[in-house]
Order: structure tokens, then sequence, then C-alpha cells
């Protein structure tokens, strides 16, 4: 169990992350969410050990994180890179050996994460004469071989096509299946509504929002509509029942306010428009997401 | 300590690899080969045929004696090198005379001339005119020659034996001689003084600019492409620092030892003079302290700069300071115990290369030695605590450079 509690740090005047607390339980994909510049990155290398909070205190099974540490966890940078010159297989046992694996292991692990994302054949090759989507699969690799117990992704689906994300998707699934405890950063609100148990939404260094999705999807709420229409639909924006109205297009998203019946609205705009589909559904993330930061601002 | 080694090995097999590595063995000896020989190839080949060489001399005084004297001098097949030819012809005055042999340069018929004024007189004046100004060799020649003949005739005209000329121009070398213990020679050649301590100097710089550099590109190239992170996620920052410095050092001595060889298999151990060896483990620890030094500097710098223009910046300066005592090479033979070289020797800068320098030339007291061991060891380790803290906050901080006052606060950071 990885457990956050009242971290803080502050570079110099501006403070990076404020009072923030959590608990990550093993077989648990927990969601850091939150803009640019939230400070998920801070948080991330103070659980790494890279930073060293001002104040708090991070414990991971109940014990402070400490040099020990380095051979238990399991990062994906955001930004991606290698060392573009050197040959595959050479680079994942460099970085499986500074995950303490002996030379052996590292390399029959090595051989057989290739096979599983199927790059074998580019065993002996130099990274920079992989494709991008290859080249992210083998930095993938360097951040699991070593079987961490706690994994870090930040961003883990960038740079990658639908199926090699389904890929990775899956062996996210399967680490969490393994009891792993796994933290996931991304600005993919639909990702991490299908992957994550729980959701951190963090914005300006501080707590937005906690919990599971259910929960944070109630606390939002359920008064949301999806509609497809004919006709000039602009009027809806003015409406006082609407609180906000997002036009796609093809479609509408709706939030209606907290005491305003659905059928009554409908009721209301029949006559104005054609309406081909009316449903009332759960917010999205992404819905919920762009609402509290703007909120927050 | 593990991680150190395995970093170490990783640096040092990943760069040996490159095509950069591998060109630069070759390249620069190849190049080094090029400047030394090439020059000296192309001035003998100079020599290699006869030049004729004109003479204007209306008083008739010096040109017999000069043509005898030039005889001595042969080329390869016994020809003779130079052959001269009287251009003063009795019924030209001088200016036409001048004007005529001149045109003969230009014609490429005579290499040039001398034009010989006032001879037999306190006023003789001498001239080499020629196309090309940088015939030295020749010029000290003729310039020996017409002295000698210039004394022959004057001793000649006060009546006395021509041959003291020759007396007098047998001048007697004095030999310089370095006492270390009684009774016994030292190192006579001033030459194998100065080349072998500053051959040492050379080395030490050579690498230092060499593994720094390549310490600092290596640093930003991590930090661009934010390996950086995983690295520090993998094991301590001191850990990362010591093994990036042990395996660009291994590097660059690689390197050095193979230039070395190749040096030594081209011009043959025997120029080594044994001299250059003795004292070697004191100079080798000044060697390898003065290294760690030098290269934390540079892992310092290249922890706080985010492109390779901004770190040439640094690394210039850097350089700089380790050339100056170079410049102190010859003030330091000449007087070892000056003060200002007293004072160079206890600033750890220029510690380790000064004292390469007097190792050489003179013998140091014991107590200096231990003293100026004692400075660069103890700043050659605060520099290291130095550098790892700048490089544990500052390998992460992208974008602007630091302040000077940022610096110091991450120095202080606990």
């Amino acid at each position: 169990m990885l457990i956050v509690e009242n971290l803080v740090k502050k570079f110099n005047n501006t403070t990076a992350v404020n009072n923030i607390s959590f608990v990550v339980k093993p077989g648990t994909i927990f969601g850091l969410l939150g803009p640019n510049g939230a400070g998920k990155t801070t948080t991330i290398r103070t659980i790494l050990n890279i930073i060293k909070p001002t104040s708090g205190k991070i414990l991971f099974n109940d014990s402070v994180i400490t040099d020990e540490f380095f051979n238990i966890i399991g990062y994906l940078p955001e930004e991606r890179g290698l060392y573009r010159k050197s040959k595959v297989i050479d680079t994942i046992i460099y970085f499986a050996e500074l995950k303490n694996l002996s030379r052996q292991t590292a390399v029959q692990k090595a051989d057989k994460w290739l096979k599983k994302l199927s790059i074998g054949e580019y065993r002996e090759r130099k990274l920079e004469e992989l494709s991008k989507g290859n080249q992210q699969k083998v930095q993938f690799i360097t951040s699991v071989i070593h079987d961490p117990q706690l994994m870090i992704f930040d961003e883990p689906f960038a740079g990658f096509d639908p199926i090699n994300q389904q890929e990775i998707k899956d062996l996210i699934f399967s680490f969490r299946s393994e009891g792993k405890i796994i933290i996931l950063s991304t600005h993919q609100m639909d990702t991490a509504e299908r992957l994550c148990s729980e959701i951190f939404l963090i914005n300006k260094g501080k707590e937005v929002r906690s919990g599971t999705l259910t929960k944070i999807r109630n606390e939002f709420g359920t008064r949301h509509i999806k509609l497809e229409f004919k006709g000039d639909g602009t009027f809806i924006k003015t409406l006082p029942e609407v609180a906000a109205f997002d036009n796609y297009g093809n479609y509408a998203e709706i939030k209606l306010k907290d005491d305003v019946n659905p059928s009554a609205f409908l009721r209301k705009i029949v006559g104005e428009i054609d309406v081909y589909r009316f449903s009332v559904v759960e917010p999205t993330l992404n819905q919920i997401f762009i609402d509290l930061i703007k909120k927050d601002k | 300590m593990h991680k150190t080694l395995i970093i170490a090995k990783w640096e040092y097999l990943e760069k040996i690899k490159t095509k950069a590595f591998v060109l630069s063995l070759v390249v620069t000896p190849l190049i080094i080969i090029l400047f030394s020989v090439l020059p000296a190839l192309l001035s003998q080949k100079e020599d290699m045929r006869t030049k004729v060489i004109g003479v204007v001399d209306t008083s008739g005084v010096f040109f017999n004696g000069l043509q005898k004297e030039l005889e001595e001098y042969r080329i390869d097949n016994n020809q003779p090198n130079y052959v001269l030819i009287n251009l003063s012809g009795r019924n030209k005055n001088l200016a036409e005379l001048k004007s005529k042999a001149d045109k003969d340069v230009l014609d490429k018929a005579i290499e040039g001339y001398m034009l010989i004024l006032n001879a037999g007189t306190d006023s003789l004046k001498v001239d080499y005119r020629s196309e090309k100004i940088g015939s030295f060799k020749d010029l000290k020649i003729f310039n020996e020659k017409i002295n000698k003949l210039r004394v022959q005739h004057e001793l000649r005209a006060k009546g006395l034996n021509p041959e003291v000329a020759d007396i007098l121009q047998n001048n007697v070398e004095i030999n310089l001689i370095k006492i270390e213990k009684s009774g016994e020679d030292g190192r006579p050649d001033f030459m194998v003084v100065f080349f072998s301590s500053f051959i040492f100097i050379l080395l030490l710089m050579m690498m230092v600019i060499y593994s720094g550099q390549m310490l600092v590109r290596s640093l930003i190239e991590e930090k661009s492409n934010r390996i950086i992170e995983i690295l520090i996620s993998s094991c301590k920052p001191e850990e990362l620092l010591a093994g990036k410095i042990l395996g660009l050092s291994a590097l660059g001595l690689t390197q050095i030892l193979i230039w070395s060889l190749i040096a030594v298999a081209l011009i043959g151990g025997a120029v080594i003079p044994p001299s250059a060896f003795e004292n070697i483990l004191p100079m080798l620890l000044y060697f390898i302290l003065g290294f760690l030094f030098y290269t934390t500097i540079f892992v310092g710098v290249g922890s706080i700069v985010n492109t390779e223009q901004e770190a040439q910046q640094f690394t210039t300066y850097i350089s700089l300071l380790l050339i100056l005592p170079v410049v102190f090479t010859m003030p330091a033979i000449e007087n070892p115990d000056s003060l200002l070289i007293k004072i160079l020797t206890y600033i750890p800068l220029t510690s380790p290369s000064i004292m390469l320098l007097r190792l050489k030339i003179a013998p140091v007291p014991l107590s200096d030695i231990i003293i100026t061991l004692a400075i660069i060891s103890t700043s050659t380790l605060v520099m290291i605590k130095i550098a790892a803290k700048i490089f544990r906050i500052g390998i992460l901080s992208y974008g602007t450079k630091p302040s000077l006052k940022e610096l110091i606060q991450w120095i202080k950071e606990k």
C-alpha cells in the first residue's frame, strides 16, 4: 500500500504541491489527473524519491521510501527518450541491471518481453532505427522488466496507435490482477475512465476531487442529456434550465440545473427543433474534468 | 557501488563503439603527424635542388670568397646546393644593375640575389633580394659566410693573418648541468626537461578537456531526452555521477594510451628520455587528482546547462584555466622558486599542473608535496559534494539557467 500524507513541495516561492493526501491499494489503478502544470509530475517525483518533499510523508508498505526502494519502482516518464545510438537489447539490459537484475536474468526477461510485445526482430537494432511506437514499447519494457511492486505510468498511451494502446492497456490490467500498485497519470479522460478504479483530480497543486469514479459522478450530478437534433439549437443555451451546453454538430451535451426535470425540459424544446434522440446519461470524466477545472479558475 | 560500476561499464562500452570515438582515435594522430611531418618534408624537398643565386658586388671583394665558401653545401647527388652568378657588369651603374637583377628574379632566372653595398668599408650593407621571404635557412648560411669574409677582409687590410677569422667564429657553448646528487651529472638538456614536463601537462589537459566535454555532452543528452529521470529513479545521483566519471575517464585514458602507443610506434621509444619517468608516482597522483577535480567542475556545469551551446561557454573558460599553467612553463623552469610559482602551487585550479612542472625542474621539498596533495584532495572532495548537489537538483530543472543565488541555495539544501 502506498500512502501519501499531507504532501507539500515548494520551489523557492511557488508551491507546486499543496497538502495532498491519498492512498493506493495493491491491485488498483490510481488515476492522477489534472491539467498541465497542476503538480502531477512533482507528486510523482516525490513518490519516486527523486526530489525531497518540503513536508509530509510518503509510506510504502508502512515504511518511508528510501534509496532501497529504487529496485521495486517502475517508472515510465511522460517525455520518452532512450539512447538513440544504442542497441535495443543492450539498452533493456542496462536498465534492468540498474534495477538490480543479474545480467543473465536481464537477458532472459528482455527476450521474453520483446517477444511478448512482438518486437523480437528488432533485438539487435539501434533504437533510432525503430518506429516511434516500437521505441515506446522498448521504453515500456524498461519500466516493467524488473517486475516492480509500484508502477508509475505517465501518459503511457501517448504515441501508440489504437492497436498498441489496447495491448498496453491489457498489460496494465494484467499488472492490476497481479496485485501491483499502479499510478496512472494522463490527460486522456476516456482512458482514465475505463482503467482507473480511483481518481485523484489535482489542480494548482491542490486536490479538486478524489475517490471512485461512481462517487465523483454522484457528487457532480447526473442531470446530463445527450441530444441529437435538427434545426437551430442555439436558443437552448439561453434557456434558464440549462447550466451548460456543448454543441458538437451532430449532437449536443447539455447539463441541466439541479432542480430541472429532464422530461419537462424535453417538452419545452421539442416544439422548437426536431429531436431524433434524447437520453439522460452519466457525465463523462472529460466533462467533469473540464467543468471542475474551469470552476477552480 | 555496484550500480556505479554498471553505469561506468555502460558509458565506456557505448561510447567506445561510437563512430566519433573511432574516428578521433585515428584522425587526431593523423592530423598531428600531418602538421609535424609535412612541413619538414616540404622544406627538405626545397633543399633538394640547386639554387641559382646572383651577386651584385660592385667592389668585387666578396664574390670569389663567397663562391668558395658556398661550395661545401651539396645536395643528394653531390650537385652543389648553390650556384653563384656574378651580376656586377662593369659598364652599368648600380640602379641599372639592380633593376636588371630584380627582373631576373621575377623571370625566375635566378632564385634571388645578394646586393652588397659599400664593401670594404665600415658601412657595409648586404640585402638578399628574392621573391620568397621564407628562406631562413639560406639566409642564415649567407649571413654566416658574408660575416666570415668581412672579418677576413678586414684582417687582411690590417696586415693580419686572415685565418684568425676561423678562430673568432669558433664559439664555445656552456653546458648546463643540474645537480641532484654530489658528483652525479643531472640532465643537461633544457629541451628534455621542458618537453617531458610539458607533455604531462598536455596529457592532463587533453584528457580533462576530452573526458569533460564527453561528460557534459552525455549529461545534456540524458537531460534533453529525459533518460535522466529513469536513471535517478534507479540509483542515487552520487552513484550516477561516480559511474559517469569513472566510465568516461577510462575512455579518455584508453584514448590517450592508444595515442601514446601510436606515437611510440612511430617515433620509437628510444626518443623518450628515461628521465621522463622520474618521480612518476607523485606525478601520477597529481595527474589523477587534477583530473578528478576538473571533471567534477565539468559535472557541475553539465547539470545546470540545457544545450551544448550553453555548455560551450562554460567549458571554454574552464579549459582556459587549465591551459594557464602552460604559460608559466618557461618562467617556472627559469625560476622555480619565484613567488608567483609558489602561489600558483597552492591554488587548487593550477596546483596539479604547476606541481607536475616543478617535480621535473628542481627537487621539490616533501612538505610541499604533502601540502599540495592535501589541498588538491580536500578541494576535490568539496567539489564532488558541491557538484553532486548541483547535479541532484540541476538535472531536473529544465529551461532557464539558475542564477548564482539559486545555485547557492541548491548547494545549501540538504
